[in-house]
């Protein structure tokens, strides 16, 4: 019965993904996936190839690690403030066994989620008797607990200190390479996440986020699956955070657990627009290009006033952030979708 | 038959107050009881512990043979207990069919809905509720009568046995009303036990064939409704205490 199931799925699969294809949403996202396959050929120029594409593939890290937040936070509405706590032990768990214990890049990257999996419980089982605002608290409080502990605690030392570990190896040597790895990894977090949150499980999740105590007397286990949620989020997290480890090929404690890695996700998510996953991906593109930007503007000289743009650049996010609150509270991504159906329904003579 | 809810000397403080003070009460299988009282006599807290929402300071529930005292709302719905809020609540962001879909995928749901799929089922409760054309929309648009109903659809989505309404008709037009109370009378006639709470007499009389009263939290009158509403202590409750009175 259920083999059956599966093969008519299969089948089918072929003409749902023409008939998907076809559709406005299925069309965009495939014309977004051909321009970033085709991207990492357009020059052969070095800075091309060793700055500019890298900006994408980080661009594509972070779009996984949004991603998981906005799938624990606005699909199941389990508020995290302290993110970073996964990104950051993944990305340590894997430094570690790479540099420490020799082991091969891939299992390293697969113990590093697990790891941090193993944390989203950890963590979950004790916040999740916290609600809303209280939670964000709880979790930002863990994230600050752990920085201070692998940063300047008594057991400092044992956690590599404030150097972290170094010499990691790349996912590869050509950036190129490590460009289409990286991209392939977040086309598939991004159709696993979507798909959970499109199935009973994200159905579930969303009745958790809208009224936990009709979930409830609805003979849902409401916390067993608050606990599946930071699991699950805990996971893709930490895939992006290994991921962010190798890319930089080493971990420190401020650049993978400090505060600020959550609040990008944050800003990320809530700027493509919440509950939407894809929303988590335009976050980050416009987030780490827009740095990227920043930084190659540099030190503007007007008269005698010399000001250095890439240090203002937190000022800078902060501000589209209160502009994108006051102005589309459910992000940018819809509006921007709704503009272009339009236009596409008119150049589709509809 | 025989008796399906127990409640044995049940009290409830909340600080210095006492909600509900050594309440006891049986409910025999497939009837079909109100309980009344005037605006805070306690009726919501029974619902709330005999539901799990609240857990009892003392005193025992029993249900089906099972003591349930003190069990996580969850695992009370999975034993057959299903109820209505005084206040409607729905999942806001999700169509009508995924508000049942919902109870149909907890542990008791999956029993009766796995069979044609959780989604097949849903939509055949909706229909018993006569909410099926509106599957696709979210409920924040519905009107207050039609979430009335999602109500009890959501709550018949883990198939009970037993049903614990807590002031279904507040807010709603007499026509509204007589609709709800057609749905609710054929729950009854398809074999769920049925406990209803309301304030207003009038409304509770006419629908149930007994009815316990409560008054400050106690136990004060059990029996037929023209029995009870007759009850010289119940009309005081209602009334207050007056010369030449009733």
């Amino acid at each position: 019965m259920v083999k059956e199931k599966m093969k008519e799925k299969i089948n089918n699969f072929p003409g749902y993904l023409k008939s998907w294809g076809t559709t406005f949403i299925g069309g965009l996202t495939i014309l977004c996936l051909i321009i970033l396959t085709v991207i990492p050929f357009l020059s052969n120029d070095l800075k091309y190839v060793y700055v500019f594409l890298p900006q994408f593939t980080l661009a594509m890290i972070f779009a996984i690690f949004a991603a998981s937040w906005d799938l624990l936070t606005g699909i199941s509405g389990q508020i995290s403030f302290g993110h970073a706590i996964f990104f950051g032990v993944a990305g340590y768990i894997c430094a570690y066994f790479i540099d420490y214990q020799g082991f091969p890049t891939w299992v390293a990257i697969v113990l590093g989620s697990l790891g941090a999996v193993f944390f989203g419980l950890l963590i979950g089982i004790p916040c999740l008797r916290l609600k809303g605002p209280y939670l964000a608290l709880g979790t930002l409080a863990f994230s600050l607990i752990l920085l201070k502990l692998f940063l300047q605690g008594s057991l400092a030392h044992i956690f590599f200190g404030s150097e972290g570990i170094s010499g990691l190896p790349s996912l590869s040597d050509d950036p190129i390479i490590e460009y289409f790895i990286i991209f392939i990894f977040t086309i598939i977090s991004f159709i696993v996440i979507i798909q959970i949150s499109k199935s009973k499980l994200g159905t579930i999740f969303k009745s958790i986020r809208d009224d936990e105590t009709g979930a409830d007397a609805s003979g849902i286990n409401t916390t067993k699956y608050k606990v599946i949620a930071f699991m699950i989020s805990a996971f893709f997290a930490g895939l992006a955070g290994t991921f962010y480890a190798l890319y930089n090929t080493a971990v420190n404690p401020t650049g993978n657990f400090g505060t600020l890695n959550s609040f990008f996700a944050i800003l990320m998510a809530s700027l493509g627009g919440l509950t939407t996953i894809t929303g988590a991906a335009l976050g980050a593109f416009f987030f780490i290009f827009l740095e990227y930007i920043l930084i190659e503007i540099g030190v503007i000289e007007i008269g005698n006033l010399i000001i250095d743009v890439s240090l203002w650049k937190f000022a800078i996010f902060a501000l589209i952030l209160i502009i994108v609150v006051r102005f589309a509270e459910r992000g940018i991504l819809r509006p921007i979708l709704e503009h272009l159906k339009d236009l596409w329904d008119v150049l589709m003579g509809r | 038959m025989g008796i399906i809810l127990e409640v044995k000397n049940l009290t409830k403080k909340f600080g210095g107050l006492t909600a509900v003070n050594d309440f006891s009460f049986e409910i025999q299988r497939g009837e079909y009881v109100g309980l009344i009282g005037p605006n805070g006599a306690g009726k919501t807290t029974v619902f709330n512990l005999i539901s799990g929402f609240e857990k009892p300071s003392s005193g025992k529930i029993r249900f089906d043979g099972i003591d349930i005292t003190g069990l996580k709302p969850y695992k009370i719905v999975n034993l057959g207990i299903a109820r209505t809020f005084q206040l409607v609540r729905s999942f806001k962001f999700l169509s009508l069919l995924d508000n049942i879909v919902i109870p149909c995928l907890s542990k008791r749901g999956k029993k009766v809905s796995k069979k044609v799929g959780a989604e097949a089922y849903a939509s055949s409760i909706l229909a018993s509720v006569g909410l099926v054309d509106r599957a696709r929309i979210p409920p924040v648009i519905l009107p207050h009568g039609d979430l009335r109903k999602l109500q009890i659809g959501k709550a018949l989505g883990t198939n009970p046995q037993f049903l614990l309404l807590d002031e279904p008709f507040s807010g709603l037009s007499h026509e509204e009303q007589e609709v709800l109370t057609e749905l609710i009378n054929k729950l009854h006639d398809d074999g769920v036990t049925i406990f209803i709470t309301g304030h207003v007499l009038r409304e509770l009389m006419t629908l149930v064939p007994r009815v316990i009263a409560m008054h400050q939290g106690k136990f004060i009158a059990d029996g037929p409704p023209q029995e009870v509403a007759n009850n010289k202590i119940v009309l005081e409750a209602y009334l207050g205490r007056g010369e030449g009175f009733a």
